[in-house]
C-alpha cells in the first residue's frame, strides 16, 4: 500500500493521473491478451512489484533503436521500469560506469545472478573471422553472447536484429551476422520489429511478474499476445481493401481519403504484429496510419524477402 | 612514451566505441577512437531499388 500510494504520488507530479494510468493498464492488459479481471493485478504490478528480476541488457550490432523505443514507453516511464519493475545490472547505453568497471560490473552481475537473471539481447552477432566484426572491450559479441545467454533465466531477444539478424544480416551479409538463437543454437524469446513497440516488452516482463512465466510463443519464438495476427486483419483499412479501392499514387485524392496500400507494396497481410492496435508514441498513430504502406519489419529477413518495398505483393 | 590508458566500452553513447589516451605528466598526450563495430549497410544498399535506401540507412543509428 504503501509502495502503490509512493507511485500514484510520483505519477501525479509528471501530470499523470489515475485514470490515465489505469486506461494505460487496462490497454496493456488487452494486448496481453488477459481479461479485464486481470487489470487490477497488473497495475499492481506495475505499481507495487513483489519482486525486481534483475536484467542484463547486451547490446550487439544494432542501431539502439529498441532501446530508444523502450525509452520513450509512457508508463511505465523507462525511470520507474528500470528502477521499480526490473533491477537492471546492466545497459551499456544508461549505465553510469565505462571501461573495465562497466566490464567488471557484468562480471560480478553474472556470477551473482546465475541462473536466476533475463537476459535481453539487441543486435545480431557477427560469426565471420570469429566474430570479428563487432567487439566490445577486446571481447567479440560471439564470445560475450556464448558466455552470458546460456548463463539466464530466459533470453529476451528485442527487435529483428537480435531475433532474426536485422538489416545487417542482409544479403550479401558482410559479417556473417546471426540472431542471437542461429549463433548460439538456443531458444529464445523473441520481440520482432524494427523497432518493436514498448508495450509488448512491458507486457512480457508484466506476465513473467504476474504469472512467473513467459507468455505461450508461436513457432518463430514470438509471443502470441502481440504476433498472433497480421497486420492486415487488424487494419483499419481493410474495408478499403475489400471494396478495390486502392492508392495508386502517393499523395493523390486516394491516398488523402485513407485507401488502402496494398499496391504501394503494403505487407500487412504477411505480416504478424499488433501495430494497428497497440500503435505507437502512446497510442497516437503506426506507419499505415500515418500513410506509409507495412514494410514487414517483424517477419524474419524481411530485408530481402520484403524489399523491394514499394512493389506490390 | 607515456602511460596508455584503454576505455572500452564508452558508455551511454550509441554505438560501440574505444577510447585509448596516452598520458605523460598528467597530461593527455595522443588519443586514438575507434568504433568497434562492422555492418556494412553501403555494401547491403549496392544494387538495391533507390526507393527502398532511405529506409536502410535509418537504421544506421536509432537515436
Amino acid at each position: 500500500m504503501e509502495r502503490e500510494k509512493a507511485f500514484a504520488e510520483k505519477l501525479a507530479r509528471r501530470g499523470v493521473s489515475r485514470r490515465d494510468f489505469m486506461k494505460y493498464c487496462t490497454a496493456l492488459t488487452a494486448t496481453m491478451g488477459l481479461s479485464a479481471a486481470y487489470v487490477p493485478k497488473v497495475a499492481e504490478v506495475i505499481a507495487a512489484p513483489a519482486q525486481r528480476p534483475p536484467v542484463i541488457w547486451l547490446h550487439f550490432a544494432e542501431c539502439t533503436g529498441c532501446s530508444e523505443a523502450l525509452l520513450r514507453s509512457q508508463y511505465p516511464y523507462v525511470d520507474d521500469l528500470v528502477l521499480e519493475l526490473l533491477s537492471v545490472e546492466y545497459h551499456e547505453t544508461i549505465m553510469a560506469a565505462a571501461g573495465q568497471q562497466a566490464e567488471d560490473q557484468l562480471q560480478q552481475s553474472i556470477k551473482k545472478y546465475d541462473g536466476k537473471f533475463i537476459c535481453v539481447v539487441e543486435g545480431a552477432i557477427g560469426t565471420k573471422f570469429d566474430g570479428g566484426y563487432g567487439k566490445i572491450g577486446d571481447r567479440t559479441f560471439l564470445e560475450i553472447a556464448k558466455e552470458v545467454c546460456p548463463k539466464a533465466a530466459a533470453v529476451i531477444c528485442i527487435g529483428s536484429c537480435s531475433s532474426f539478424g536485422g538489416i545487417q544480416a542482409a544479403a550479401p551479409n558482410p559479417g556473417g551476422f546471426k540472431s542471437v538463437g542461429d549463433a548460439l543454437g538456443m531458444k529464445t524469446l523473441n520481440l520482432p520489429g524494427c523497432p518493436p513497440n514498448p508495450v509488448n516488452f512491458v507486457g512480457t516482463v508484466v506476465n513473467y511478474l504476474l504469472l512467473g512465466k513467459l507468455p505461450d510463443l508461436d513457432d518463430l519464438g514470438r509471443p502470441l499476445f502481440a504476433y498472433g495476427k497480421t497486420i492486415h486483419d487488424q487494419c483499419p483499412r481493410r474495408s478499403h481493401f475489400e471494396n478495390d479501392e486502392f492508392v495508386e499514387v502517393f499523395g493523390s485524392e486516394e491516398a488523402a481519403m485513407g485507401y488502402c496500400l496494398y499496391k504501394k507494396g503494403c505487407r500487412g497481410p504477411e505480416t504478424y504484429n499488433n501495430c494497428p492496435v497497440a500503435k505507437f508514441n502512446n497510442g497516437t498513430s503506426w506507419p499505415v496510419e500515418a500513410g506509409h504502406p507495412c514494410i514487414g519489419c517483424s517477419q524474419p529477413n524481411f530485408w530481402d524477402k520484403m524489399t523491394p518495398f514499394f512493389e506490390e505483393l | 612514451m607515456g602511460e596508455r590508458i584503454t576505455i572500452d566500452p564508452i558508455t551511454r553513447i550509441e554505438g560501440h566505441m574505444r577510447v585509448e589516451v596516452e598520458v605523460a605528466g598528467g597530461k593527455v598526450v595522443n588519443a586514438w577512437s575507434s568504433a568497434q563495430m562492422f555492418r556494412g549497410i553501403e555494401l547491403i544498399l549496392q544494387g538495391r531499388d533507390p526507393r527502398d535506401a532511405p529506409l536502410f540507412v535509418q537504421r544506421s543509428c536509432g537515436v
